[in-house]
């Protein structure tokens, strides 16, 4: 009997996550076309926005906020937030870079940066789902340890100067694109068949849409927890290889206030910050419309403070619309 | 729906831009990145190549980050600039290293560059094959060796001293830092018992500076690498009920500053001539665009501002 209710339970949920992806696919036609129509006035407003390189420009400068951001995606999905992002982007790239500044080689220093990401993150996750601690809490608290980590390994000095065929990670185009766009591209691919056709992504679903009920129905809650965690750290170290070698120099105040624009790109792409719906896909335009807004706001000259409201304003409306449609559809 | 009102809030939100843009296309374009605009410094700056611009009849485009030390949000305008086809970009950088990445863009783009205030690291600049047109700026080192003589003069020649210091790894706080060391060598009776950073933050000024009484109460002096960290040392001096114990130098010469010292809350700061810059690194700039050579290094007075030396000024 009890098997049998358990197995309604997940068939239930299963159901609900097919529902929700449904919505989320619609929305992001709506997010969809909010990219396209800024553009649209941008090609407009200015002769210098739609050209190849311009877009190649704005992809690349998009990469870095939209890796970090596609692991808050799935912690968001999960109804959680992870405030740590740019902490541990800083802390991992510090680490990663004093590794390849002692000689190791790339592959090693690669995987001790990704390593400290995840280890961050998986400490994240044991902290939100054994220690029980609200997910603001404990990523809020990582955020300051691990930004302080990385100011004592360094001693608050930036590391810098490495190979060339480090920096070539940032430098090199393949067919004029820009490395760190395929790498966004693939993480955002990986991502997307992750949260859609494997476990982790459903559970991410049932778990942020209910925790009770996905408990209930047999899903290993603190263990799913904890990896989507440890997978926000590791998409925040990868961010770091990115940026590290676009800068050539690791610093350790990298990444403050990262947290907030990757949050920004997740709920203007359409992911709700109650959990249990979203998609990647959607994150990805959203972090490309603010990466755009950005990028036209500089071509057309809009002095800075200026910018920063206009980017306030679109982050409310983007989200104001989703709200406005949600509640219709219901 | 959502399309509308994305688009008519972006068109007038950038109409102010666009404006400026449409009318003045044949012109040519010059582009004034600073580290930030909400530190009076670098709005003197910008007044400077405001005038400057206008003078000389060419559009001038200034950005800057929301935060002085987002080398990466930097990188970002610089590329756009580049991309919007700049005839000549002026930089005050915000990473000495980190800015060589974007540099080398606008050389690749053929657009000369014109750095100011913050030097570029030479090794790091030559490592990468890229160049700077010319670099206009004040020697902070001996911004700092002043700001050390004085503080000897104003204390007679003995007591313990406190440094704030700017953000680490910064090449214009760690110049005036080792200017302000070199001088202090040469004084025995001074003892710098604590040197940290207030990451040129005038809030971080008052709260290291209060640590530093707690643990060293015989503070008699303290050298602050900027006019925003020693005007909250100066605040955190009076809660402390100490104002006019301790002397305080600063650097930059803001008006608040050049006020303090007259009132004698601070006894000197060292004035930089932001304006100055500003109008320098435009007029460079313009001669680049016509083709004409300008000097590697162009120097900018640097002096010491005490109560002396203000009293004319109201």
């Amino acid at each position: 009997m009890r098997q049998l209710r358990s197995k309604s339970y997940a068939a239930r949920s299963a159901n609900s996550v097919s529902a929700r992806f449904g919505i989320s696919r619609y929305r992001q036609i709506g997010t969809l076309s909010g990219l396209l129509s800024l553009s649209l006035v941008l090609w407009i407003l200015s002769p210098y926005f739609l050209t190849v390189s311009n877009l190649l420009n704005i992809a690349e400068q998009t990469s870095i906020i939209a890796v970090v951001a596609a692991g808050m995606t799935f912690v968001i999905i999960a109804g959680g937030i992870d405030l740590s992002v740019g902490s541990l982007l800083a802390f991992s790239g510090v680490v990663m870079a004093s590794s390849l500044s002692a000689g190791r080689s790339i592959p090693l220093a690669l995987m001790t940066g990704l390593a400290v990401g995840l280890l961050c993150g998986i400490a994240n996750g044991l902290l939100i789902s054994i220690g029980r601690l609200p997910p603001f809490i404990a990523t809020l608290g990582m955020m300051s340890i691990a930004r302080g980590g990385a100011l004592v390994f360094t001693e608050g000095r930036p590391i810098s100067g490495f190979s060339e065929t480090f920096r070539s990670i940032a430098t090199t185009n393949v067919l004029r694109v820009p490395f760190p766009v395929i790498v966004m591209l693939g993480v955002y691919i990986l991502c997307h068949l992750a949260l859609a056709r494997t476990k982790l992504g459903r559970y991410a679903y049932a778990i942020g849409g209910n925790e009770t009920a996905a408990l209930l129905s047999g899903v290993n809650v603190h263990l799913y927890k904890t990896m989507v965690y440890g997978l926000s750290g590791i998409c925040s170290a990868l961010a770091a290889v990115l940026l590290t070698a676009r800068l050539n120099s690791a610093q350790p105040i990298a990444g403050i206030n990262y947290e907030l624009d990757a949050i920004a790109a997740v709920v203007v792409g359409g992911t709700s910050l109650m959990g249990g719906e979203g998609s990647v896909a959607g994150t990805l335009i959203g972090a490309l419309i603010i990466g755009v807004l950005r990028n036209g706001l500089n071509l057309l000259a809009v002095s800075s403070f200026i910018q920063q409201i206009v980017i306030g304003f679109v982050i409310v409306i983007a989200v104001l619309m989703d709200t406005f449609f949600k509640g219709r559809g219901k | 729906m959502k399309r509308l009102v994305i688009v008519v809030t972006f068109t007038l939100a950038a109409q102010y831009g666009c404006n400026r843009a449409a009318d003045q296309r044949d012109r040519p374009r010059i582009a004034l990145v600073l580290k930030t605009l909400n530190n009076p410094f670098f709005i003197e700056m910008q007044k400077g190549a405001e005038d400057a611009a206008r003078k000389s009849g060419v559009d001038l485009i200034v950005q800057a980050a929301e935060r002085e030390v987002d080398v990466e949000k930097q990188m970002q305008i610089i590329e756009n600039l580049i991309e919007s086809k700049v005839a000549a970009l002026c930089v005050t950088p915000s990473g000495s290293k980190e800015i060589v990445a974007a540099i080398v863009k606008a050389n690749r783009a053929h657009i000369p560059v014109v750095v100011v205030d913050t030097r570029v690291d030479a090794a790091a600049l030559k490592d990468a094959a890229g160049t700077v047109s010319t670099f206009i700026g004040s020697d902070n080192f001996e911004g700092g060796r002043l700001a050390g003589e004085f503080m000897a003069k104003a204390l007679g020649g003995h007591g313990e001293v406190a440094i704030l210091e700017g953000i680490p790894g910064h090449e214009t706080g760690d110049s005036r830092l080792r200017g302000f060391h070199e001088a202090i060598k040469k004084e025995p009776g001074l003892k710098v018992v604590a040197s940290q950073t207030a990451n040129w933050e005038r809030d971080q000024g008052f709260n290291v500076f209060q640590n530093i009484l707690q643990s060293h109460p015989a503070v008699r002096g303290l050298f602050a690498c900027s006019d925003l960290m020693a005007l909250g040392a100066v605040e955190a001096i009076a809660a402390a009920k100490k104002t006019g114990k301790i002397a305080v130098i600063g650097f930059d010469a803001f008006d608040e500053a050049r006020d303090a010292v007259r009132r004698g809350t601070m006894v000197a700061t060292i004035a930089q001539s932001p304006a100055t810059m500003g109008t320098l690194a435009v007029e460079n700039a313009v001669r680049l665009i016509h083709g004409e050579s300008v000097p590697e290094t162009i120097p900018v007075d640097i002096k010491l501002i005490t109560n002396e030396s203000e009293p004319g000024r109201k």
